[in-house]
Protein backbone atom coordinates (compact mmCIF):
# COMPACT_ATOMS: atom_id res chain seq x y z
CA UNK A 1 0.00 0.00 0.00
CA UNK A 2 2.64 2.06 0.79
CA UNK A 3 4.74 1.43 -2.51
CA UNK A 4 1.20 2.22 -4.38
CA UNK A 5 0.60 5.43 -2.86
CA UNK A 6 4.55 6.41 -3.79
CA UNK A 7 4.26 5.43 -6.76
CA UNK A 8 1.01 7.24 -7.34
CA UNK A 9 2.64 10.57 -5.48
CA UNK A 10 5.78 10.37 -8.18
CA UNK A 11 3.49 10.61 -10.91
CA UNK A 12 0.78 12.66 -9.98
CA UNK A 13 -1.94 10.10 -10.31
CA UNK A 14 -5.29 9.06 -8.99
CA UNK A 15 -5.96 10.40 -5.37
CA UNK A 16 -3.27 9.88 -3.24
CA UNK A 17 -4.28 8.84 0.70
CA UNK A 18 -3.76 12.54 1.97
CA UNK A 19 -5.90 13.69 5.05
CA UNK A 20 -7.70 9.81 4.81
CA UNK A 21 -6.40 6.82 7.31
CA UNK A 22 -6.84 3.86 6.00
CA UNK A 23 -6.79 0.70 8.19
CA UNK A 24 -6.68 -2.70 7.71
CA UNK A 25 -7.47 -5.29 10.14
CA UNK A 26 -6.26 -8.86 9.05
CA UNK A 27 -8.11 -11.53 11.25
CA UNK A 28 -11.45 -9.59 10.19
CA UNK A 29 -10.07 -8.90 6.68
CA UNK A 30 -11.56 -5.59 6.60
CA UNK A 31 -9.96 -2.38 5.48
CA UNK A 32 -11.69 1.20 7.14
CA UNK A 33 -11.02 4.81 5.90
CA UNK A 34 -11.02 7.50 8.42
CA UNK A 35 -11.82 11.10 7.20
CA UNK A 36 -8.68 13.22 8.75
CA UNK A 37 -8.80 16.63 9.19
CA UNK A 38 -6.11 19.26 10.00
CA UNK A 39 -5.95 20.34 13.72
CA UNK A 40 -6.08 24.15 13.98
CA UNK A 41 -4.20 23.57 17.55
CA UNK A 42 -1.30 21.75 15.84
CA UNK A 43 1.84 22.50 17.38
CA UNK A 44 3.51 21.20 14.12
CA UNK A 45 1.31 22.67 11.00
CA UNK A 46 -1.77 24.45 12.81
CA UNK A 47 -2.17 28.12 12.82
CA UNK A 48 -0.02 29.50 15.74
CA UNK A 49 2.83 26.61 15.69
CA UNK A 50 4.89 26.55 18.19
CA UNK A 51 7.11 23.57 16.99
CA UNK A 52 9.64 25.90 13.87
CA UNK A 53 12.14 23.37 14.16
CA UNK A 54 13.68 20.05 15.43
CA UNK A 55 14.86 21.74 18.64
CA UNK A 56 12.53 19.24 20.67
CA UNK A 57 14.15 16.66 19.62
CA UNK A 58 17.25 17.18 21.46
CA UNK A 59 15.33 16.75 24.57
CA UNK A 60 15.06 12.80 24.11
CA UNK A 61 11.24 11.15 23.83
CA UNK A 62 10.22 13.76 25.58
CA UNK A 63 9.86 15.85 22.66
CA UNK A 64 7.06 13.65 21.03
CA UNK A 65 4.99 14.83 24.22
CA UNK A 66 4.61 18.51 23.69
CA UNK A 67 1.18 20.25 23.44
CA UNK A 68 0.71 23.61 22.27
CA UNK A 69 0.29 26.36 24.71
CA UNK A 70 -0.91 24.22 27.69
CA UNK A 71 -3.99 22.58 25.86
CA UNK A 72 -4.99 19.25 27.05
CA UNK A 73 -4.09 16.94 24.47
CA UNK A 74 -7.01 15.07 22.33
CA UNK A 75 -7.50 11.36 22.63
CA UNK A 76 -8.50 10.43 19.95
CA UNK A 77 -7.83 12.23 15.61
CA UNK A 78 -10.08 14.86 14.61
CA UNK A 79 -12.21 12.75 12.46
CA UNK A 80 -15.66 13.01 10.30
CA UNK A 81 -16.61 9.68 10.73
CA UNK A 82 -15.30 6.27 8.70
CA UNK B 1 4.54 34.10 -52.97
CA UNK B 2 4.91 35.03 -49.29
CA UNK B 3 8.21 35.33 -47.57
CA UNK B 4 8.41 33.28 -44.00
CA UNK B 5 8.48 36.75 -42.63
CA UNK B 6 4.75 37.45 -43.77
CA UNK B 7 3.74 34.06 -42.42
CA UNK B 8 5.09 34.57 -39.35
CA UNK B 9 3.66 38.11 -39.34
CA UNK B 10 0.28 36.88 -40.11
CA UNK B 11 -0.02 34.26 -37.58
CA UNK B 12 1.45 36.84 -35.15
CA UNK B 13 -2.20 38.21 -35.68
CA UNK B 14 -4.34 35.83 -34.47
CA UNK B 15 -1.83 34.14 -31.90
CA UNK B 16 -0.88 35.44 -28.29
CA UNK B 17 2.74 34.83 -26.93
CA UNK B 18 3.62 34.25 -23.55
CA UNK B 19 7.13 34.20 -22.20
CA UNK B 20 8.30 31.74 -20.27
CA UNK B 21 7.65 33.16 -16.80
CA UNK B 22 3.94 33.06 -17.51
CA UNK B 23 4.38 29.76 -18.99
CA UNK B 24 5.67 28.54 -15.81
CA UNK B 25 2.72 30.51 -13.83
CA UNK B 26 0.09 28.49 -15.36
CA UNK B 27 2.12 25.45 -14.70
CA UNK B 28 2.19 26.15 -11.44
CA UNK B 29 -1.40 27.58 -10.86
CA UNK B 30 -2.50 24.38 -11.62
CA UNK B 31 -5.22 25.27 -14.27
CA UNK B 32 -5.86 23.03 -17.13
CA UNK B 33 -3.42 23.33 -20.20
CA UNK B 34 -1.37 21.57 -22.09
CA UNK B 35 2.11 22.23 -23.07
CA UNK B 36 3.01 20.60 -26.67
CA UNK B 37 6.94 20.35 -28.03
CA UNK B 38 6.56 20.82 -31.73
CA UNK B 39 10.61 20.15 -32.20
CA UNK B 40 11.86 16.74 -33.65
CA UNK B 41 12.28 13.88 -31.24
CA UNK B 42 15.35 13.71 -30.71
CA UNK B 43 15.37 17.65 -29.88
CA UNK B 44 12.43 16.87 -27.23
CA UNK B 45 15.18 14.04 -25.82
CA UNK B 46 17.72 16.40 -25.57
CA UNK B 47 15.89 18.85 -23.08
CA UNK B 48 12.37 19.64 -22.77
CA UNK B 49 10.11 21.43 -20.46
CA UNK B 50 8.77 18.75 -18.04
CA UNK B 51 4.81 19.00 -18.84
CA UNK B 52 5.06 18.96 -22.08
CA UNK B 53 4.37 15.99 -24.84
CA UNK B 54 6.22 16.12 -27.74
CA UNK B 55 4.80 15.89 -31.21
CA UNK B 56 6.34 16.94 -33.98
CA UNK B 57 5.43 19.92 -36.14
CA UNK B 58 4.64 17.28 -39.24
CA UNK B 59 2.28 15.16 -37.07
CA UNK B 60 0.81 18.17 -35.26
CA UNK B 61 -2.59 18.28 -37.36
CA UNK B 62 -2.62 14.39 -36.99
CA UNK B 63 -2.23 13.72 -33.47
CA UNK B 64 -3.29 17.11 -31.82
CA UNK B 65 -7.08 15.67 -30.87
CA UNK B 66 -6.06 12.93 -28.40
CA UNK B 67 -3.51 15.28 -27.08
CA UNK B 68 -6.25 17.64 -27.00
CA UNK B 69 -9.66 16.77 -26.56
CA UNK B 70 -11.44 19.43 -25.27
CA UNK B 71 -10.69 22.51 -28.00
CA UNK B 72 -11.55 24.91 -25.44
CA UNK B 73 -8.28 23.81 -23.27
CA UNK B 74 -5.58 26.36 -23.89
CA UNK B 75 -2.41 25.18 -25.49
CA UNK B 76 1.16 26.08 -25.39
CA UNK B 77 3.23 25.36 -28.05
CA UNK B 78 7.01 25.28 -27.81
CA UNK B 79 10.06 24.99 -30.17
CA UNK B 80 13.90 26.05 -30.15
CA UNK B 81 13.27 29.50 -30.48
CA UNK B 82 9.70 30.16 -31.23
CA UNK B 83 9.39 30.57 -35.01
CA UNK B 84 8.24 27.10 -35.46
CA UNK B 85 5.85 26.71 -33.29
CA UNK B 86 4.20 30.44 -34.27
CA UNK B 87 3.45 28.35 -37.31
CA UNK B 88 2.35 25.05 -35.73
CA UNK B 89 0.22 27.35 -33.71
CA UNK B 90 -1.56 28.99 -36.30
CA UNK B 91 -2.48 25.77 -37.76
CA UNK B 92 -3.93 24.52 -34.71
CA UNK B 93 -5.92 27.64 -34.21
CA UNK B 94 -7.18 27.12 -37.96
CA UNK B 95 -8.37 23.75 -36.72
CA UNK B 96 -10.60 25.61 -33.90
CA UNK B 97 -8.64 25.47 -31.42
CA UNK B 98 -9.62 28.46 -29.36
CA UNK B 99 -7.21 29.49 -26.89
CA UNK B 100 -3.54 28.54 -29.07
CA UNK B 101 -0.64 30.35 -27.24
CA UNK B 102 3.21 30.62 -28.34
CA UNK B 103 5.35 30.30 -26.03
CA UNK B 104 7.92 33.37 -27.09
CA UNK B 105 11.41 32.47 -27.36
CA UNK B 106 10.95 28.86 -27.21
CA UNK B 107 12.84 26.06 -25.56
CA UNK B 108 15.92 28.06 -25.25
CA UNK B 109 14.45 31.75 -23.80
CA UNK B 110 12.85 29.11 -21.13
CA UNK B 111 16.11 27.25 -20.19
CA UNK B 112 18.23 30.52 -20.09
CA UNK B 113 16.01 32.20 -18.05
CA UNK B 114 16.69 29.10 -15.35
CA UNK B 115 13.97 27.19 -15.48
CA UNK B 116 13.49 23.31 -14.95
CA UNK B 117 14.26 21.45 -18.28
CA UNK B 118 14.53 17.63 -18.29
CA UNK B 119 16.54 15.24 -20.41
CA UNK B 120 15.05 12.25 -21.39
CA UNK B 121 17.58 9.35 -21.31
CA UNK B 122 17.21 6.72 -24.07
CA UNK B 123 15.31 3.50 -22.42
CA UNK B 124 17.21 0.61 -22.96
CA UNK B 125 15.63 -2.64 -24.94
CA UNK B 126 15.67 -3.84 -21.92
CA UNK B 127 13.66 -1.19 -20.17
CA UNK B 128 11.19 -1.45 -22.53
CA UNK B 129 10.51 -5.38 -21.85
CA UNK B 130 10.74 -4.41 -18.42
CA UNK B 131 8.27 -1.79 -17.73
CA UNK B 132 6.24 -2.66 -20.72
CA UNK B 133 3.22 -3.81 -18.61
CA UNK B 134 3.48 0.40 -17.53
CA UNK B 135 3.00 1.07 -20.89
CA UNK B 136 0.10 -0.23 -21.47
CA UNK B 137 -1.35 1.77 -18.96
CA UNK B 138 -2.43 5.44 -19.52
CA UNK B 139 -1.72 6.63 -16.25
CA UNK B 140 2.07 5.95 -16.66
CA UNK B 141 2.99 5.05 -19.91
CA UNK B 142 6.59 6.06 -21.61
CA UNK B 143 6.40 9.34 -19.86
CA UNK B 144 5.58 8.30 -16.52
CA UNK B 145 7.88 5.18 -16.43
CA UNK B 146 10.92 8.18 -17.30
CA UNK B 147 9.14 9.86 -14.26
CA UNK B 148 9.54 7.02 -12.02
CA UNK B 149 13.16 6.35 -13.13
CA UNK B 150 13.83 9.63 -12.08
CA UNK B 151 12.24 9.35 -8.84
CA UNK B 152 13.88 9.43 -5.68
CA UNK B 153 12.08 8.15 -2.57
CA UNK B 154 13.80 7.89 0.83
CA UNK B 155 12.89 4.57 3.10
CA UNK B 156 12.92 4.78 6.81
CA UNK B 157 13.51 1.06 7.98
CA UNK B 158 14.34 -1.72 5.85
CA UNK B 159 12.14 -4.31 8.47
CA UNK B 160 8.72 -5.28 8.21
CA UNK B 161 7.16 -2.34 6.48
CA UNK B 162 10.19 -1.17 3.86
CA UNK B 163 11.00 -4.30 3.16
CA UNK B 164 7.80 -5.34 0.73
CA UNK B 165 7.73 -1.54 -0.06
CA UNK B 166 11.52 -1.17 -1.24
CA UNK B 167 10.79 -4.53 -3.48
CA UNK B 168 7.62 -2.86 -5.04
CA UNK B 169 9.46 0.10 -5.53
CA UNK B 170 12.98 -1.35 -7.15
CA UNK B 171 10.61 -3.76 -9.07
CA UNK B 172 8.79 -0.57 -10.70
CA UNK B 173 11.98 1.20 -11.61
CA UNK B 174 11.83 4.10 -9.05
CA UNK B 175 15.69 5.49 -9.92
CA UNK B 176 16.83 6.42 -6.55
CA UNK B 177 16.25 4.60 -3.64
CA UNK B 178 17.94 5.51 -0.29
CA UNK B 179 17.10 2.46 2.48
CA UNK B 180 18.17 3.75 5.65
CA UNK B 181 18.52 1.37 8.82
CA UNK B 182 20.87 1.22 11.55
CA UNK B 183 19.93 -2.40 12.57
CA UNK B 184 21.35 -5.93 11.43
CA UNK B 185 19.46 -8.55 10.61
CA UNK B 186 18.31 -10.88 13.19
CA UNK B 187 16.95 -14.11 12.90
CA UNK B 188 13.70 -13.27 14.17
CA UNK B 189 12.99 -10.67 11.63
CA UNK B 190 13.06 -13.32 8.58
CA UNK B 191 9.22 -14.30 9.19
CA UNK B 192 8.69 -11.03 7.83
CA UNK B 193 11.16 -8.67 6.85
CA UNK B 194 11.17 -9.96 2.82
CA UNK B 195 14.50 -8.00 2.02
CA UNK B 196 16.69 -10.95 3.96
CA UNK B 197 17.58 -13.77 4.26
CA UNK B 198 18.80 -16.81 6.24
CA UNK B 199 22.39 -16.47 4.82
CA UNK B 200 22.51 -12.68 6.22
CA UNK B 201 21.80 -12.74 9.63
CA UNK B 202 23.81 -10.74 11.52
CA UNK B 203 24.69 -8.38 8.53
CA UNK B 204 23.52 -5.10 8.10
CA UNK B 205 19.77 -4.82 7.35
CA UNK B 206 21.21 -2.51 4.04
CA UNK B 207 23.88 -4.47 2.58
CA UNK B 208 21.12 -7.02 2.21
CA UNK B 209 18.50 -5.31 1.39
CA UNK B 210 20.74 -3.09 -1.72
CA UNK B 211 21.25 -6.98 -2.70
CA UNK B 212 18.10 -7.86 -3.05
CA UNK B 213 16.87 -4.64 -4.58
CA UNK B 214 19.70 -4.45 -7.02
CA UNK B 215 19.29 -7.96 -7.87
CA UNK B 216 15.24 -7.37 -8.82
CA UNK B 217 16.26 -4.72 -10.98
CA UNK B 218 19.88 -3.51 -11.78
CA UNK B 219 18.60 0.04 -13.02
CA UNK B 220 18.02 1.09 -9.61
CA UNK B 221 20.50 3.61 -7.53
CA UNK B 222 20.09 1.72 -3.93
CA UNK B 223 21.87 3.95 -1.53
CA UNK B 224 22.30 2.12 1.58
CA UNK B 225 22.19 4.61 4.94
CA UNK B 226 23.63 2.16 7.36
CA UNK B 227 22.49 4.50 10.15
CA UNK B 228 19.54 5.32 12.68
CA UNK B 229 17.48 8.73 11.61
CA UNK B 230 18.53 11.24 14.55
CA UNK B 231 17.87 14.85 15.03
CA UNK B 232 21.23 15.85 13.67
CA UNK B 233 20.81 13.64 10.03
CA UNK B 234 17.00 13.93 9.53
CA UNK B 235 17.43 17.36 7.18
CA UNK B 236 20.67 16.74 5.72
CA UNK B 237 19.09 13.17 4.74
CA UNK B 238 16.14 13.88 3.49
CA UNK B 239 16.90 16.82 1.32
CA UNK B 240 18.17 15.12 -1.72
CA UNK B 241 14.36 13.01 -2.04
CA UNK B 242 11.22 13.61 -4.00
CA UNK B 243 9.44 12.04 -0.97
CA UNK B 244 9.86 9.71 2.22
CA UNK B 245 8.57 6.66 2.89
CA UNK B 246 8.20 6.39 6.74
CA UNK B 247 8.12 2.70 7.92
CA UNK B 248 9.71 3.08 11.16
CA UNK B 249 8.96 0.69 14.47
CA UNK B 250 8.98 3.62 17.33
CA UNK B 251 6.75 6.87 17.89
CA UNK B 252 10.30 9.02 18.37
CA UNK B 253 11.45 8.26 14.93
CA UNK B 254 8.01 9.10 13.72
CA UNK B 255 7.88 12.48 15.08
CA UNK B 256 11.00 13.37 14.08
CA UNK B 257 10.13 11.81 10.69
CA UNK B 258 7.25 14.08 10.77
CA UNK B 259 8.52 17.06 12.08
CA UNK B 260 11.61 17.06 9.36
CA UNK B 261 9.21 16.33 6.56
CA UNK B 262 6.98 19.19 7.47
CA UNK B 263 9.55 21.71 7.68
CA UNK B 264 11.48 20.13 4.62
CA UNK B 265 8.35 20.49 2.18
CA UNK B 266 8.32 16.36 1.92
CA UNK B 267 5.61 14.06 1.68
CA UNK B 268 5.65 11.37 3.66
CA UNK B 269 3.88 8.26 3.35
CA UNK B 270 3.21 7.07 6.68
CA UNK B 271 2.70 3.33 7.70
CA UNK B 272 2.42 1.08 10.55
CA UNK B 273 1.49 -2.41 12.11
CA UNK B 274 0.31 -3.92 15.36
CA UNK B 275 0.14 -7.50 15.40
CA UNK B 276 -3.05 -7.74 12.82
CA UNK B 277 -3.62 -4.51 12.30
CA UNK B 278 -1.90 -2.18 9.97
CA UNK B 279 -2.59 1.68 8.52
CA UNK B 280 -1.45 3.79 6.05
CA UNK B 281 -1.76 7.35 5.34
CA UNK B 282 -0.02 10.24 3.49
CA UNK B 283 1.06 13.41 4.72
CA UNK B 284 1.20 15.84 2.54
CA UNK B 285 2.66 19.77 4.11
CA UNK B 286 -0.17 21.71 3.93
CA UNK B 287 -2.42 19.92 1.95
CA UNK B 288 -3.83 17.86 5.04
CA UNK B 289 -3.05 17.34 8.45
CA UNK B 290 0.40 15.45 9.95
CA UNK B 291 1.14 13.20 12.28
CA UNK B 292 1.00 15.18 14.86
CA UNK B 293 -2.71 15.94 14.05
CA UNK B 294 -3.65 12.82 14.43
CA UNK B 295 -1.73 11.87 17.76
CA UNK B 296 -0.66 15.26 19.65
CA UNK B 297 0.78 12.86 22.10
CA UNK B 298 2.22 9.43 22.03
CA UNK B 299 0.78 6.95 24.03
CA UNK B 300 2.98 6.05 27.57
CA UNK B 301 5.84 3.98 27.20
CA UNK B 302 5.07 0.25 27.99
CA UNK B 303 1.43 0.77 26.53
CA UNK B 304 2.49 -0.49 23.09
CA UNK B 305 5.12 -2.43 21.87
CA UNK B 306 6.40 -1.39 18.59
Amino acid sequence: MQATEAVKLLLGIGEPLIGRLLTYDALGMRFREVRLRRDPNCPLCGTSPTIKDLSIHHEGAAACAITPNGREAAAAPARTGA
Amino acid sequence: MKTLKEMLAEARQVIPEEGPADLQRRLASGEPVTVIDVRDPDEFRDGHIEAASNISRGFLEFRVASAVPDPKTPVVLYCQTGLRSMLAAKALHELGYEKVINLQGGYQKWAQSGLPTVKEATLSTDQIQRYSRHFLLNQVGDKGQRRLLRGKVLLIGAGGLGSPTALYLAAAGVGTLGLMDGDVVDITNLQRQVLHTTADIGKPKVESGTRTLKALNPDVNVIPLPTRITVDNVMDVIKDYDLVVDGSDNFETRYLVNDACYLAGKRNVHGSIFQFEGMATVFAPNEGPCYRCLYPTPPPPGLVPS
